[in-house]
């Protein structure tokens, strides 16, 4: 029998489906409580080559105490100048989806402190791209 | 409902106690805002939020009696409590000491009052508490009935239980506990035959928790881990036997023979109840194969009276966290660690540590002392296939150090620390917080101050805290499938 997500979860997931309206957000519950989700169609910027990815990242059953981490993108994403993506990205990674893996670069920032209030998934996640579009 | 308790913080109870009997003999008033938990032992109300009645503003004349809460005053906290799905008791005091009851003018404005009380409230339950100095009495009202409190426990370094009249003499405890009652008193030996006591982890520390608590006299033990015992184990799990875990076949060669060992391998739990039942063969033992981090087994916990965590997972620190502050239950968290340089293999520090956490403000909260890893919790969440492609987790097959005489240093004091408070023992009422670490290379303990957050989601005051707020919030754990 399958584990139904958990309530925190689902409403993170909510947020998450709010703050990126048009964009298609896939859901897959990881069997625990908590979910696997994947934005698409993100704009890292001109940094990057393609410029556009997917995001992916689990939301855990303990959520929000539990941190949302680590982030996934597409497995062939590069930098514009050539330059090579150095830790915390992570090449020849999957995206470990319950439906099948998928390859992916692992963008692995954690918080040492999170506040389970305001520190939401979807925060982590304005920051995660923020980070990598900052790079 | 049957065993009504009503459960209160120390620091709570202390702020209610000072407003209601400030030395003018006079009658005051109040209200709590209370969770609750339904179990198999009874119902426990509690305390969340306390509401001081201003006099002359919130706590007036009444045309019915002498005094009462103003209509105004009865409306917002019960607009609180319907709003938080919390349940509301009001509060008022009475002179004497030992004994009290409500009056016939009580009652009649219960009468009057909570019927409409338990529509606003949503079902409540709704109630009334009366004080005398060292007595309380207690009324219930819900859909189904009307119900008597028996008891308050106020939850703090010691615990003190308050009830309608003096209970009667404790009879005198069992001869193989004559030497222990001399210092815990018939009363207090009778305290621990009625107590009940979970363990979460039942390895090096927790093993030794659990002979000791049955062998002390505690009445009801509810033990939690889902390991089998390994050869390794023996050294540290006191009552392990070598055919516990059979090393020939679990270091076999052959896949199917140590499949066979894992299989004939006993469980800690069992050992762990196989001992305590030696030890004491009345004690009701309840070993539990599972994780903590299961709902299921969580709840099994929520009734307690304390709990050890002796397991080392994030995970269990978060449940244990949630348990004592949401069900207002104490407990203490033990361990001890090894640190070894990996390049070198030599040792760098030893300690062993016992932090006792209280349901209240400043208490020891795991959370606010930055105890919990909100990263290890994630990584603890995700499948070890994803560990180690993530190279999160040290190589598995390297154990760290552990020997039963440092684990027996945490769990000493812990359990000390129980005994203590169960009976009344602690002498410095004023230093709550506190955790206590040993440091056996340099001989010596201390004391480590504790941090205390108004935002934290477990202690915090904030409305999203769980804090005493018992069935009417969920655990963290995994959810029932």
């Amino acid at each position: 029998m399958s584990v139904a997500i958990k309530l925190e979860v689902t409403e993170a997931i909510n947020e998450v489906g709010a703050s990126f309206p048009g964009h298609q957000v896939d859901i897959e519950p990881d069997d625990q409580g908590g979910a696997f989700i994947r934005v698409h169609e993100i704009d890292l910027g001109s940094a990057y080559k393609p410029s556009a990815t997917w995001v992916g990242f689990q939301i855990t059953f303990q959520y929000p105490f539990a941190d949302v981490y680590p982030h996934y993108i597409r497995h062939d994403i590069a930098r514009a100048d050539g330059k090579v993506l150095v830790t915390p990205f992570n090449h020849n990674q999957t995206f470990a989806l319950p439906s099948g893996g998928v390859s992916a670069v692992m963008v692995s920032r954690s918080s040492k402190r999170r506040d389970p209030v305001t520190d939401t998934a979807v925060v982590k996640l304005a920051k995660v791209l923020d980070w990598i579009r900052s790079q | 409902m049957r065993n009504v308790e009503f459960r209160i913080p120390q620091i709570m109870f202390d702020e209610l106690f000072a407003h209601l009997f400030p030395g003018d003999h006079d009658e005051h008033g109040a209200v709590i805002a209370a969770g609750i938990c339904e179990s198999a032992r009874g119902t426990r109300f509690l305390a969340r939020k306390l509401f001081i009645a201003r006099e002359g503003i919130d706590y007036v004349a009444s045309k019915y009696g002498y005094r009462a809460l103003s209509a105004d005053f009865v409306a917002r906290v019960s607009n609180f409590c319907a709003q938080n799905r919390l349940c509301y008791f009001a509060i008022h005091c009475h002179g004497g000491s030992d004994s009290v009851s409500f009056s016939g003018v009580d009652t009649d404005s219960h009468k009057r009052s909570y019927p409409a009380l338990l529509d606003i409230t949503e079902g409540g339950p709704v109630g009334a508490l009366v004080f005398a100095q060292n007595a309380i009495a207690g009324e219930v009202w819900t859909r189904n009935g009307v119900h008597t409190l028996d008891s308050m426990t106020v939850v703090g370094l010691n615990h003190r239980r308050l009830y309608p009249a003096p209970k009667k003499s404790a009879t005198i405890a069992d001869n193989i506990y004559h030497r222990q009652s001399l210092l815990f008193g018939a009363r207090g030996q009778e305290h621990l035959k009625g107590a009940k006591i979970a363990i979460i982890g039942m390895g090096g520390v927790g093993s030794l928790v659990s002979e000791w608590a049955a062998r002390v006299g505690v009445g009801e033990i509810v033990a939690i881990d889902y390991d089998k015992l390994e050869p390794s184990n023996n050294s540290r799990v006191v009552g392990a036997m070598r055919w516990d875990a059979i090393e020939a076949l679990l270091n076999s060669r052959f896949a199917a023979l140590r499949a066979l060992g894992k299989r004939l391998s006993t469980f800690k739990v069992h050992v762990g109840r196989r001992v305590a039942r030696a030890a004491n063969p009345k004690v009701k033992y309840d070993a539990v194969v599972g994780n903590i981090v299961d709902e299921k087994f969580a709840l099994k916990l929520k009734d307690a009276d304390y709990i050890f965590l002796c397991a080392d997972s994030m995970q269990s620190r978060l449940v244990f966290n949630a348990l004592v502050h949401q069900y207002l239950i104490p407990g203490v968290q033990i361990g001890s660690k090894v640190s070894v340089d990996r390049a070198t293999g030599d040792i760098l520090d030893i300690f062993c540590v016992s932090r006792p956490v209280l349901p209240q403000p400043n208490g020891g909260c795991l959370w606010c002392n930055q105890l919990i890893s909100p990263a290890k919790l994630q990584e603890e969440a995700i499948s070890e296939e994803q560990r180690k492609r993530q190279a999160y987790v040290d190589d598995p097959t390297i154990h760290a150090p552990s020997v039963i005489t440092l684990n027996a240093l945490g769990a000493a004091q812990a359990v000390n620390e129980f005994l203590f408070s169960l009976v009344g023992l602690h002498d410095d009422e004023g230093q709550v917080a506190g955790y206590r670490m040993a440091s056996p290379r340099a001989r010596r303990w201390s004391k480590v101050g504790c941090a205390s957050e108004t935002s934290c989601p477990h202690c915090g005051d904030m409305k999203t805290s769980v804090f005493a707020k018992g069935d009417r919030a969920s655990l963290p754990c995994r959810a029932a499938s």
